[in-house]
């Protein structure tokens, strides 16, 4: 039970039991000094009442003397003793009274002789007057009388009883001062012997609990201090590598942030560009507006070519189809100028004047022939020409169709272009304000990392101290379990 | 387009003129003797038929094809009121038939009719622009003269010896088919 207290328990308990001892010697010490000091107190106060006993018998001897004196002389400074006596004769009386108050035999006595002790002076009085007023031999006669003799005797015989009294009490109390003395003695001897041998009991049995179980715990502060130095130094090589790892970080971080601003500058100067293209897109768009207007004319003017061109060619069809008679007629024409000139050779001498004529219709009809070859070739080339035309006013037209839609396109395109700029512009600007935000977000952390940069510097530092802290702790284990345990210690 | 109308206008007008003066002036002398040639075209090849040696020249006549034995026959047609046979002077002088037979000539007995595809013209040659094949080195079938044109020179298709080989190959086939 004793080995599972603590140590303020046991140091409580150890020292609580020497104090009980220590008290109880004390104690009675102090009971037995007491009692000493007023068995010499009651010695003193039977010494004392028999001096003060002494010194009242004394009063009436200078009284009975001064009187006397006077008597004989009739000189007055021969009542100086006796006047003194007067003076001290009740406040000895008073003393005495005081000091016997303790014990009524001595009262009684007392009681007895103030009587006596009064008669007595009186009578010196009456013996001085006497002298006084009737002389020497008046005083004499009163004091042959033997009065002041007789009450000085039972005086003496009270006081001689009184003082027997107070001399045997005096014995007694001196006996049982003796016997207190000793006793107290006794007291402080043994006590001291009994309460060192309690104390060195007590001492050691706490110095070996004490020691045992302190060198327990010394050793596990041993095993705690080499764990916390292990700990110390991970937790400073943690912290070292935390920092490094925090600069880098740091390092980043500055990066990202002149990143992040310079984003947020390419943002803004994105957003400024954009504005910039949205006009120049919503200009553009008016400019494609009138380029489309301008597109529709050449459209109805290009249709207006086509109609009067394939009206062109119709009539060249129809010019076509007249020429197509007329070469007819000149080919049936030669035809029959050539079969009358057949005719006419047939015909002999008669028929040459015809031939001639038929041969003039022949030259007519081949001229004929010629020239409606020529106007076939020119009206060929009118009509090729038209087809042509109209092929390349087709194509233009479609063109015009195809570069009208693809103006409407562009315009769309241009609106898409306004909208979708527009929209980039919105994106831009949040990119920016995002950008913004991430740069005072990074800011923040860039701090907060500096804060951890600067903890990990502490606790890196505290782990040193914390390092010292041990190895200090592990010395002073070491010197300790030396100090209560030195040959586990060597 | 105005230069176009211009360009016919004064076309005709010079046609006109020409026609008019042609009976205005007189009529000049024959300084050489002349041959009258119809100018036709066999394939690629130029040739040229005596006017005296045709009948008549037609053009478009519908052409009523027959069954034959002879290739050359292409059918017969109707020439002012006489239904004649229509030989394919293409196939006759050796050249691949063609594919549309525009033009024909019948002889000068008026006994058959002969097709082709192309006619030139008339044209009417000196006859000393006329020369003999035999003289010009170049021998074809039915071709004994051959007329000198300033642009080029026509082979004179021999019309009679053409009519000879095709009775000749009529008779042939006639006996033939008798026996």
């Amino acid at each position: 039970m004793f080995g599972s207290w603590t140590f303020g328990k046991k140091l409580a308990a150890g020292f609580g039991l020497a104090a009980l001892v220590l008290l109880t010697i004390a104690v009675v010490a102090y009971r037995s000094t007491t009692d000493l000091i007023e068995s010499n107190e009651l010695v003193s106060h039977s010494y004392e009442f028999r001096a003060k006993l002494a010194a009242l018998l004394s009063d009436q001897t200078d009284a009975e003397t001064g009187t006397r004196g006077y008597i004989i002389t009739g000189i007055d400074s021969f009542l100086e003793p006796y006047q003194a006596a007067l003076g001290e004769v009740n406040k000895h009386f008073e003393e005495v009274q005081a000091l016997a108050s303790d014990n009524p035999d001595q009262q009684r006595r007392l009681a007895a002789m103030q009587p006596l002790s009064t008669a007595k002076l009186a009578h010196h009085k009456q013996v001085i007057e006497l002298r006084k007023s009737e002389g020497l031999e008046s005083a004499a006669k009163l004091v042959a009388t033997g009065k002041a003799k007789t009450i000085m005797d039972q005086m003496r015989a009270i006081a001689t009883e009184a003082d027997r009294e107070e001399r045997n009490l005096l014995a007694i109390r001196s006996a049982e001062a003796k016997s207190n003395a000793q006793w107290t003695l006794a007291i402080i001897l043994w006590g001291g012997l009994a309460g060192v041998v309690t104390v060195a009991a007590i001492g050691w049995l706490i110095t070996r609990s004490l020691t045992r179980q302190i060198g327990t715990a010394v050793g596990q502060v041993q095993n705690s201090s080499a764990e916390l130095q292990a700990a110390a130094n991970q937790q400073a090589t943690g912290s070292r590598e935390q920092a490094t790892a925090t600069s880098e970080i740091t390092t980043t971080i500055s990066e990202l942030l002149a990143t992040s601003r310079q984003i947020a500058e390419s943002a803004q100067r994105v957003a400024q560009i954009a504005e910039q293209t949205a006009g120049n897109a919503r200009s553009g768009h008016g400019t494609v507006d009138l380029a489309q207007d301008s597109i529709a004319g050449i459209r109805r003017q290009v249709d207006q070519i086509v109609a009067h061109m394939l009206e062109l060619g119709k009539k060249s069809q129809q010019i076509g189809a007249v020429l197509d008679i007329v070469f007819e007629l000149a080919e049936q024409t030669n035809i029959l100028a050539i079969n009358a000139t057949i005719e006419a050779a047939g015909a002999g001498e008669s028929g040459k004047r015809f031939a001639v004529v038929a041969d003039e219709i022949r030259k007519l009809a081949d001229r004929v022939g010629g020239s409606t070859k020529e106007i076939r070739a020119l009206i060929d080339d009118v009509r090729s020409a038209v087809n042509t035309t109209v092929m390349a006013t087709e194509t233009g037209s479609k063109a015009v169709d195809v570069g009208s839609r693809q103006f409407g396109e562009v315009a769309t395109g241009f609106r898409q272009i306004a909208e979708l700029v527009t929209t980039t512009t919105d994106a831009a600007r949040e990119i920016e304000l995002s950008t913004r935000q991430q740069s005072t977000a990074v800011e923040q952390v860039n701090v907060a990392i500096a804060n951890v940069a600067q903890a990990s510097k502490e606790t890196e530092t505290s782990a040193g101290q914390t390092l010292q802290t041990a190895s200090q702790l592990a010395t002073l284990s070491k010197d300790l379990l030396r100090i209560i345990r030195p040959q586990v210690a060597a | 387009m105005s230069d176009a109308r211009s360009l016919l206008s004064d076309r005709a007008a010079e046609l006109r003129l020409a026609f008019d003066r042609s009976f205005a002036e007189a009529r000049p002398p024959d300084p050489s003797p002349s041959e009258n040639l119809l100018a036709i075209r066999l394939g690629s090849e130029p040739y040229a038929l005596r006017l005296s040696e045709i009948a008549g020249l037609f053009v478009g006549q519908k052409i009523t094809r027959l069954p034959s034995r002879i290739p050359a026959l292409l059918g017969i047609a109707g020439f002012r009121g006489t239904i004649l046979p229509v030989y394919d002077l293409h196939v006759l002088l050796g050249h691949p038939p063609a594919e549309t037979m525009r033009w024909l000539v019948t002889d000068a007995g008026a006994s058959v009719a002969f097709a082709f595809a192309a006619m030139d013209g008339h044209i009417r040659v000196s006859r000393d622009a006329i020369v003999a094949s035999e003289r010009s080195g170049n021998s074809r079938a039915h071709v004994r003269e051959f007329a000198r044109t300033p642009e080029l020179v026509r082979a004179i298709v021999h019309l009679p010896s053409v009519f000879d080989a095709i009775r000749d190959q009529v008779s042939e086939n006639t006996k033939k088919e008798e026996r």
